[in-house]
């Protein structure tokens, strides 16, 4: 009881986002010292270049997005396996109403955002009206979605030929980082301040600890439900103008298996997947883990002579979760264990090890 | 828990240390090469030629693509590649506007830009090796059909549809040769198959019957070829009516053993790949510049420079002989 001060702090220290930092440096350290090099122009090249590091926040905006529109959906104890496909939607509308309906591109990309919000929408109706569970009904709207943007350009139109205004989005730099990583920090703190400081946030978690409980607490649990589903389909929209002006063109297969890495990254970030804990900063951090993981490996002269970054990158990535995923359960069964040890007293035979 | 630590952090430093040597020895020239598709046999085709030509020249050879057609993807690579500050990126682009994004800022960072296959914007790359003009496949398909009716008689042509830009360009060669050699023959029909096998099937047994006289089926999209085969074996026609056209070995392999197809025409992949190699290291070392009227390379030769286009040259015929050397 005494040292309560330092436990407090040991807890801090072994919090799961802690944890998630410590991985984050070590990887990042790692890559640094194996994946950059002199190259033979003698100029320094691979991961340890400032280049690079802007790649990495570029490459990562998107998937980041979608995990931020993620984490209050998985804090309610839902899912939205749509996000990737309305991504790919949005991207074509947007690329439909500026092309084809020669709408100038704040109001083509207006009509998009309303266009994602509309797809949010569906699914929050259908799962808070109809009350079916969020992972079947967007598992549909996963295929609607797609589906849809595969119909509109009969899977063989491409918009390209954006303006040069347009493109600077995702392409150029703005302030000295690239100009789409503002849009990603404003929404970023946006969501965090929705979930760490405000009733909305505190709602969600409830929801996700015990619906029922919610209920009868006199939360408008539908409403609420509602609100992270909408707000899901709106940063999707976002992440799909982001993604048109990064690559210049909008394509129907654009965003596509994103919203398995978004999930990914906020169960990685510490978010309970059935619901009520987790953060914000815990999201972004399991984004970055995963991104410089993957830039990572591309810059390893060993990975490279192989030709399979993308092959690894998978590979590690699902590696990497599962051993948070572990390493998070861990120090609960270390107390479990050690309570167990101290309530047998003494010469406790065979205590139950984990593994 | 500390020695743990200590452990974990001197087995890291030793696996960085290992890993990273292998980097820093590379003083060779490193040539990137990006397929649409890296598990696409036509590009892993390319690939064995490219393979040669870097062995050839002793340069490192970096093969990398997206598992599946993503354009997005072949961005990210050409963009991974910049930052290992590789000397030379050799690109089928997937889409042409997005990807030349990206190598416009590969040529910014001063690495040479080559693309093959399917080319991006003119300013985002120094040459486009050209693997078949249509003027080359027009004059091919023709004389190979003149070659097999001794330049007599008639023959129809299945194209992939009215619209389709290549296919419009590749008949108007067609045409213009056909005029220009062969006045004995004649195009009786040409009917749209819609990039369909069982489409261009019906069809080429619509045209037999409509066409007692028919000698030969041209067919100028790749379903097509396999599809006006089947037509013809089913119709019991097999050497009577002969097929010719442009395709992938692979699905007209069959075919060309029962006696029903002759020839398949397309490109020799591998010799893309090499002539790509070849000319993106060229350039590098500075022995091929713009404007340039011809350029050789290796073993294969002399290639001819249109603007700049390097031109891998006469399509490929592929027939009885040669067809079972290629997989894809």
């Amino acid at each position: 009881m005494n040292d309560s001060g330092t436990r407090d702090w040991k807890s801090l220290l072994l919090r799961h986002e802690m944890l998630l930092l410590y991985v984050l440096v070590a990887e990042w350290l790692f890559f640094y010292f194996a994946g950059t090099t002199t190259n033979r122009r003698g100029v320094i090249v691979g991961f340890g270049t400032v280049d690079r590091q802007f790649d990495i926040l570029r490459h990562s905006c998107e998937i980041g997005l979608l995990a931020l529109a993620l984490t209050p959906v998985i804090l309610t104890a839902g899912i939205d396996l749509s996000v990737g496909s309305l991504l790919g939607l949005c991207a074509i509308l947007f690329g439909k109403f500026w092309h084809d309906a020669g709408m100038a591109i704040p109001v083509a990309a207006a009509l998009a955002l309303a266009c994602g919000a509309l797809g949010g929408a569906l699914n929050a109706t259908l799962i808070t009206a109809l009350r079916l569970p969020p992972l079947i009904v967007t598992l549909g709207t996963y295929s609607l979605f797609r589906g849809l943007a595969e119909a509109i350009t009969r899977g063989a139109i491409t918009y390209t030929d954006f303006p040069a205004g347009f493109l600077f989005v995702g392409q150029e730099r703005w302030l000295g980082l690239p100009t789409q990583a503002w849009i990603f920090f404003l929404v970023a703190s946006g969501v965090w301040v929705l979930v760490h400081r405000t009733t909305f946030g505190r709602s969600f978690r409830a929801i996700g600890f015990a619906p029922e409980g919610a209920r009868y607490a006199g939360l408008p649990v539908e409403r609420r439900l509602a609100l992270a589903y909408v707000l899901a389909g709106l940063i999707a929209a976002l992440a799909a103008i982001i993604y048109t002006a990064r690559l210049g063109q909008a394509k129907a297969d654009a965003g596509t298996g994103y919203e398995l890495f978004a999930i990914t990254a906020v169960v990685l970030g510490g978010t309970s997947i059935f619901g009520g804990t987790g953060s914000v900063h815990g999201t972004l951090l399991g984004v970055a883990a995963i991104a410089v993981l993957k830039n990572g490996l591309a810059c390893l002269p060993v990975v490279m002579r192989m030709n399979a970054a993308e092959e690894m990158s998978g590979l590690l990535t699902g590696a990497l979760l599962l051993l948070a995923l572990t390493g998070s359960v861990l120090p609960r069964l270390w107390s479990q264990w050690r309570a167990h040890r101290s309530a047998a007293a003494l010469p406790s035979p065979k205590p139950h090890t984990p593994t | 828990m500390k020695s743990l630590l200590r452990l974990a952090l001197a087995a890291g430093l030793l696996l960085t240390g290992t890993l990273g040597a292998s980097a820093a020895a590379s003083s060779k020239l490193v040539v990137a090469f990006l397929p649409k598709s890296k598990g696409n046999a036509y590009f892993i085709s390319c690939k064995a030629g490219a393979e040669k030509a870097a062995k050839e020249l002793g340069v490192e050879l970096l093969f990398d693509g997206p598992t599946d057609s993503n354009a997005a993807k072949q961005n990210e690579i050409v963009e991974n590649w910049i930052t290992l500050g590789v000397d030379v990126i050799a690109v089928a682009a997937e889409n042409k506007e997005g990807i030349s994004t990206a190598l416009r800022k590969a040529q910014k960072a001063g690495i040479k830009v080559v693309t093959y296959d399917a080319d991006s914007m003119p300013d985002s790359r120094s040459f486009f090796v050209n693997q078949a003009t249509p003027e080359g496949i027009g004059h091919a398909l023709m004389d190979d059909a003149a070659r097999l009716l001794n330049g007599e008689g008639e023959f129809a042509i299945i194209t992939a549809s009215l619209t389709a830009a290549n296919q419009r360009e590749w008949q108007k060669h067609i045409e213009a040769r056909l005029k220009e050699k062969y006045p004995k023959m004649k195009i009786v029909a040409v009917r749209p198959c819609d990039d369909l096998k069982d489409k261009a099937q019906s069809e080429a047994t619509a045209l037999m019957s409509a066409n007692p006289n028919l000698k030969l089926i041209m067919a100028i999209c790749s379903p097509g070829v396999p599809g006006a085969a089947e037509a013809v074996k089913q119709a019991g026609k097999t050497g009577k009516v002969k097929v010719i056209g442009l395709g992938l070995p692979n699905e007209n392999k069959r075919y060309v053993h029962e006696g029903v197809t002759d020839t398949v025409i397309l490109w020799n992949t591998g010799d893309l790949g090499y002539l790509t190699i070849y000319a993106g290291v060229a350039l590098a070392k500075g022995e091929l510049k713009p404007g340039a009227k011809s350029f050789k390379a290796g073993t294969l030769g002399t290639f001819a420079i249109a603007g700049d286009h390097i031109l891998l040259g006469k399509p490929f015929a592929f027939n009885k002989g040669n067809i079972d050397q290629f997989n894809f």
